[in-house]
């Protein structure tokens, strides 16, 4: 697999601010991201969540802060307890006239199991489950 | 990713197919099994079958009298290219932001 980051960028109909506040506030993040108990944006705070197949393995997400530029920038780790590699999400936000772009650029996805080949063939099964219970449960469930 | 066939994604978008892929993690199980697992009818249950079967996710093996289903490691191995993956995570996610903004947006609130 590459080691290219991933990168997408989006054009919102809303101010700099306001899109900032959704990306750093627990009661506005659990409502498009993910549910957390709080967030507060500086550097060094540390977060996890939980997804899993309701019968199976859960894995639990570790995040830690490592950029905060307010109305700028957010960076943070984001890895899988338990399992091998550490990627690294950035938001970036850039005013653009009343709208906003958003650049998201998650980076280090190569470090991922997916490329470790123990936990690719010893534990197929299992990956299955990592696969659908983590990131995917919200969207999927969504569809 | 998908070239001619179901995408994966798509396949794994629904709650009994990923009910089925969690039992067929551990074991191949006759068609006719796997319906019975399910309160749904038997059509149905074939209909999904047929979805995972397209998809690339699941491989389907006559032997004797019984067609048996197991997964298909290739399929798997689309779903696992982490790029791809957070692709569509990402896409999602961001849809869901747009909502949040455009109801804030209209209604003017925060």
């Amino acid at each position: 697999m590459s080691a290219q980051p991933y990168v997408i960028e989006r054009v919102y109909n809303a101010p700099v601010s306001k899109v900032w506040h959704a990306i750093t506030n627990a009661e506005q993040m659990k409502q498009w991201y993910f549910e957390l108990p709080g967030f507060t944006p500086e550097v060094g705070y540390t977060f996890t969540f939980t997804g899993g197949h309701e019968d199976g393995i859960q894995y639990k997400h570790l995040c830690r802060i490592t950029s905060v530029v307010e109305n700028e920038r957010l960076s943070y780790t984001w890895s899988y307890d338990g399992y091998p590699g550490e990627s690294e999400v950035t938001f970036e936000l850039f005013p653009e006239g009343e709208q906003t772009r958003l650049k998201l650029t998650h980076t280090g996805l190569d470090t991922f199991p997916a490329d470790n080949k123990d936990f690719a063939a010893s534990n197929f099964a299992a990956g299955w489950e990592y696969i659908i219970g983590t990131g995917l449960k919200g969207y999927l469930e969504k569809a | 990713m998908s070239k001619n066939k179901l995408d994966v994604f798509q396949a794994i978008a629904d709650p009994t197919r990923r009910a089925i892929l969690i039992m067929l993690a551990t074991q191949a199980l006759p068609v006719n099994a796997l319906a019975g697992k399910f309160e749904m009818s038997r059509p149905a249950v074939s209909k999904h079958i047929r979805v995972l079967h397209e998809s690339g996710l699941v491989k389907i093996t006559d032997s004797g009298r019984e067609r048996y289903c197991s997964l298909n490691q290739q399929g798997f191995a689309e779903v696992t290219n982490w790029f791809a993956f957070f692709d569509k995570f990402w896409n999602e996610k961001l849809n869901s932001l747009e909502n949040l903004l455009n109801q804030e947006h209209n209604t003017d609130k925060l």
